[in-house]
């Protein structure tokens, strides 16, 4: 007979415990327990059943699991903790006696680790274990990027103490740094929230948010606490991350930081970047290369290999030759115009970026001269403006230091970037106010000739869309364009607005257009006027077609079966007779449309019964989910012919008039 | 105890022993404990050293002199020849020994022999500001001893420590502890297909500082329902409440009503008196089983039997017929499993498309910990404040709280509560009657 088994010796009650349970063990404070948790990434799990799990009597809300618990027991970190902990009683202890001199001393020996001996701690070993390569870490950067440029904007408070905040700022501006030098941004948004950046570092699309200036308010309902344990050890990541980085477009980390320049809010100016001394730095660089390449053997195979490969096959080889080396972007973009696309260039992260036709997008401004006037924000442009190849950022000198220009009038400014609307009233009878905060020698209104005035939108959008947009769309007073949204992903078959009309309309919709075309140009011919309320009217009748498609798809075939059997009957009429056939559809190009409509419509047809074959192998459940989803496709469908039709008409309208 | 007296000042008793005569009683106590002695004492030293010094502790040179003068009795025998002192010098001569304690700073206390005196400090001294501190920490809120240094080295190309072996080491090598595979297990998502939510969301159009119409339309449509959804849930609720407070109200007032009419009717009601029971006649009716003989078993075996030998046939022979087409069937189950993978396939990528993205997302229901998760804070301009301009944005949202919010989602850490204060023991509050304590 089996051993009858005990309750609670096996099972979930043995894989899971509870939070008091592993506090317990690891002889720890709540708090200690949940900031070593936070930095080792040891999560909070449900169990199946919690009844199963816990033996008390009140209610356990968290459990972990056992493993995870035991194998904290060796981290080094928590014997760190426990002194801690030991440290907090003498004190408590001293000050509950009143020695209050002795509980200093206890707190001041144990706060000055180099005199005592007892050295504070670090998570590197921490950061390294999470992150077992580089790669990791890049992947999880959005999080550590988005919390620190928060963090950074944060107004210092008890909680958050200044000193965190400045590395914070450090940290960030450093990586900006990197950033520019690598010419790796590739899109920012301006969104409500705040500004979202997307950087391509080394083959990963890193996206972080970062707020606004003196926006965060600090609400009730969040945790600094934890917060703060997450801020610590993202510190430590980007730290690292940063060094990486530096390292490898042979830099120095840290780069030499001003503190002067820093006091007057020069920001990236602050930092002063200085390559690895010229002859050994490279060498040691050669060296590093050495160590990170693959044996010349196995990459010389992977070549031959790849040259096998088509070139259209770029991704899959891009992706191989990131993983195959680190490689040095400084010479990459050096060699920037050799060919794209070539597998056997020992760089992978020119091969991920698309190419546009002609011109890097990361030079984008690089031979500009750009002035921001005083109520821009500056450090977003800035970053933005220098890590799209812009040199020379200059600006109103309430902004902060760093600039390249203080003085408006330097005849060297090839645009401007204003955001206040053009005042009508003239300003001449005042004279010229004289504003001592400001550098600005101009009065309100005045323009300086040769140059261009923009407002701050046009640098995102002509970020994004990787060319230069017209400026006088975005000229001060202008209506400006709507800001769209870079990282929404273009599906297939939904509108638009930024490519031409032809480009994404479906087949079917197409010629529909061109139906209505006809039928317009006949209405024109009647009535003259009334073609845009024809037009209206004709969209609500596709938009009623397109809800009644499957029947009118019934209808039609049955007319067409008639149609060709009528013709089938002339034609025997016209052969009994001795006559040729009068060809009914003179026209060759609707006879075209006609063929094409219903090859259209026959594929349609056919695509429909597979998807309803389909549909019916699966579960009930999965088929109600997947109803759903056609549902709500079909919806949004229909908008976007909606929207495409009323573009059309827009367009109809404008060509009509030219 | 020890009794302070001059020497000189001698008391003129002859020497006892101390007399305690009981330790009992309230003698004994420490505030009935003759002390006059003692007193007498320190007044004579305070005295002498007013006049000059403790004369026990002076040099013999102080005390005594060689004496060179005349007769001291000369005077007492010729009095009128002797010049008698003032009585006001005689006054001022009585004066204390001990120089007075100026109370006034003079200038001239500035000027010293140059060697500058020691500023007496209070090594032990506290403020009250870093007592606060000590508390705190005592309390467990101490600031964070990560020590904070650039990183000076590359982490992920770090070269592997040198194994140092040593010949006369016999111990035997440390083991590590190996990593648990839990600990790589993704963190528990809130969200309801179970799926880890990117940390940053990708923004839609709609989030943008200056939309495009339809997308703003879009969204402030979502977001004006969902707040309309909310306020009628809410407005239900509240409805809700008070038609349960109304009928607790209505029932309780019922129940008085009864009450009453109870007290009222308790000797008119029937009673047993008048032969009526109640919850007497409750006898079990159900007829008692059988037992089954031995035929009727025999049958049920039978049957039995029978049921499954023709279940087993029915088996079997659809199994034949489907051995025969066994090619046809797996072609279909081929084609079956190839289209069900299609479909999903397309339902997968449209659902990690909306994912990636902001939006409402569908939370599991099971929350995770004690506390719910904290809501979204709305991130819509409204029309009205729409502008055109980055300058006269205003942002919306809390960046902050989505932060952790976030967190929360991914699982990363459980939701908590701030909790300002602790539980404290409740007080019994009763009425003092002292208003009612007075005479007129």
């Amino acid at each position: 007979m089996a051993r009858i088994k005990k309750k609670g010796q096996a099972g979930a009650a043995k894989n899971f415990v509870t939070r008091n349970q592993a506090i317990r063990k690891l002889q720890l404070s709540l708090p200690d327990f949940r900031k070593l948790c936070i930095w080792k990434g040891i999560y909070p799990r449900e169990p199946r059943s919690k009844k199963k799990v816990s033996k008390s009597s009140t209610a356990s809300t968290t459990f972990y699991y056992t493993k995870d618990i035991q194998y904290l027991l060796h981290e080094p970190l928590v014997q760190k903790f426990r002194d801690h902990k030991s440290l907090e009683k003498k004190i408590s202890r001293a000050l509950g006696r009143g020695d209050v001199s002795d509980a200093k001393r206890l707190e001041t020996n144990a706060s000055r680790p180099e005199k005592t001996g007892k050295p504070t701690y670090t998570l590197d070993h921490v950061v390294r274990e999470r992150y077992p390569t580089f790669v990791d870490a890049l992947r999880d950067l959005d999080d550590c990027l988005s919390m620190l440029f928060l963090f950074a904007n944060l107004p210092s408070t008890s909680m958050v103490p200044a000193k965190m905040i400045a590395r914070c700022e450090r940290l960030c501006l450093e990586f900006q740094h990197y950033l520019i030098v690598s010419k790796s941004l590739t899109k920012s948004f301006l969104s409500i929230k705040g500004i979202y950046y997307q950087a391509n570092i080394q083959g990963e699309d890193v996206l972080w948010l970062v707020p606004y200036r003196f926006n965060q308010r600090i609400v009730g309902d969040v945790d600094f606490r934890i917060m703060g344990t997450f801020v610590e050890f993202y510190m430590t990541l980007l730290g690292f991350v940063n060094f990486r980085l530096y390292t490898s477009i042979g830099l120095k980390y840290p780069p030499k930081f001003d503190a002067v320049k820093d006091e007057n809010a020069a920001e990236l100016g602050a930092f002063t970047l200085e390559g690895k001394t010229l002859i050994g730095g490279e060498e040691q660089k050669k060296l590093e290369d050495v160590a990170h390449k693959p044996d010349p053997k196995v990459q010389a195979a992977v070549n031959k290999v790849l040259k096998s490969i088509t070139n259209g096959d770029s991704n899959g080889a891009a992706a191989e030759e990131a993983k195959n080396g680190d490689s040095d972007e400084v010479d990459q973009d050096a060699a920037g115009a050799i060919d794209k696309f070539e597998p056997a260039a020992p760089g992978g992260d020119i091969l991920l970026q698309p190419s546009y036709n002609g011109t890097n997008p990361n030079s984008l401004f690089s031979n500009f001269t750009i002035y921001l006037s005083r109520e821009t924000p500056r450090q977003p442009l800035e970053f933005i403006l220098k890590s799209f190849g812009c040199k020379r950022v200059g600006w109103d000198a309430v902004l902060g230091g760093g600039a390249f220009t203080t003085d408006e009038l330097d005849p060297s400014i090839t645009h401007q970037i204003v955001d206040r609307p053009p005042i009508q009233a003239s300003m001449d009878e005042d004279g010229d106010g004289e504003d001592n905060q400001t550098a600005q020698k101009l009065a309100a209104n005045r323009r300086v000739p040769g140059r261009i005035y923009v407002q701050p939108q046009w640098v995102w959008d002509s970020v994004n869309d990787g060319e230069l947009k017209e400026p006088h769309l975005y000229a001060p007073g202008a209506s400006l364009p709507p800001h769209l949204s870079p990282f929404v992903r273009k599906v297939q078959g939904a509108y638009d607005p930024t490519m031409p009309l032809e480009d994404q309309e479906p087949e079917h919709e197409a010629l529909e257009a061109g139906d209505d075309d006809e039928e317009a140009d006949a209405d024109e011919t009647v009535e003259g006027m009334d073609v845009a309320e024809s037009g209206d009217e004709d969209e609500d009748e596709d938009e009623e077609d397109e809800d009644e498609q499957d029947e009118d798809d019934e209808e039609e075939e049955e007319e067409e079966d008639h149609n060709d059997a009528l013709q089938r009957q002339i034609e025997l009429e016209a052969e009994m007779a001795g006559k040729t056939v009068q060809s009914k559809t003179a026209n060759p190009k609707t006879k075209a449309k006609e063929d094409a409509r219903k090859a259209l419509a026959k594929k349609a047809r056919e695509e429909a019964e597979d998807l309803e074959r389909a549909k019916g192998m699966l579960s009930k459940k999965k088929r109600k989910l997947f109803e759903q989803m056609q549902y709500t496709n079909n919806k949004k469908s229909a908008e976007d012919a909606k929207l495409r039709s009323k573009r059309r008409k827009v367009e109809k309208e404008k060509a009509a008039k030219a | 105890m020890p009794v302070l007296r001059s020497a000189t000042a001698g008391s003129g008793e002859a020497p006892k022993q101390f007399s305690q005569p009981s330790r009992k009683g309230k003698k004994a106590w420490r505030k009935n404990v003759d002390v006059t002695e003692v007193e007498e004492g320190l007044r004579e030293l305070n005295d002498e050293i007013i006049r000059g010094g403790v004369i026990r502790e002076k040099a013999s040179e102080d005390l005594f002199v060689l004496d060179v003068a005349g007769d001291s009795k000369i005077p007492q025998k010729f009095p009128k020849h002797v010049k008698k002192g003032l009585k006001a010098d005689e006054i001022i001569n009585k004066r204390s020994a001990v120089p007075a304690v100026p109370m006034r700073k003079r200038p001239g206390d500035k000027t010293t022999d140059g060697v500058i005196a020691a500023k007496r400090q209070r090594t032990d001294w506290v403020s009250h500001k870093e007592l606060a501190r000590l508390r705190k920490v005592a309390d467990g809120h101490h600031e964070s001893t990560v020590a904070v240094k650039d990183a000076t080295f590359d982490l992920w190309d770090a070269p592997a420590e040198p194994v140092a072996q040593d010949p006369t080491d016999f111990l035997p090598e440390k083991v590590e502890a190996k990593v648990p595979k839990s600990m790589k297990q993704q963190p528990l998502s809130l969200l309801s297909n179970g799926k880890q939510l990117p940390a940053v969301p990708k923004p839609t159009g709609g989030y943008s500082y200056n939309p495009s119409f339809p997308e703003y339309e879009k969204r402030l449509a979502e977001e004006s329902t969902k707040a309309i959804e909310a306020e009628q849930k809410r407005l239900e609720a509240a409805a809700a409440e008070a038609a349960k407070l109304e009928a607790a109200a209505r029932s309780a007032a019922e129940a008085d009503a009864a009450e009453e009419r109870a007290n009222m009717s308790e000797w008119e009601e029937d009673s047993e008196w008048e032969g009526f029971q109640s919850g007497v006649d409750e006898r079990p009716s159900a007829k008692q089983p059988k037992r089954k003989t031995q035929a009727q078993r025999n049958r049920i075996k039978r049957r039995k039997e029978e049921e499954q030998l023709a279940k087993h046939k029915a088996e079997m022979k659809t199994r034949r017929a489907q051995e025969q087409r066994i090619k046809e069937i797996a072609a279909e189950v081929e084609d079956k499993e190839k289209q069900k993978a299609l479909v999903l396939a397309q339902a997968a990528a449209e659902e990690s498309d909306a994912d990636s993205e902001i939006g409402e997302e569908k939370l599991r229901r099971k929350q995770l910990g004690k506390y719910k998760l904290p809501e979204k804070d709305l991130e819509l301009v409204l029309p009205d404040e729409l502008q055109e301009s980055l300058r006269l944005l205003k942002p919306e949202g809390n960046l902050l709280k989505d932060r952790y919010r976030s967190m929360l989602l991914r699982g990363k850490v459980e939701s908590r509560r701030h909790i300002p204060f602790k539980k404290q023991a409740r007080k019994k509050v009763t009425e003092k009657w002292t208003h009612k304590d007075f005479v007129i």
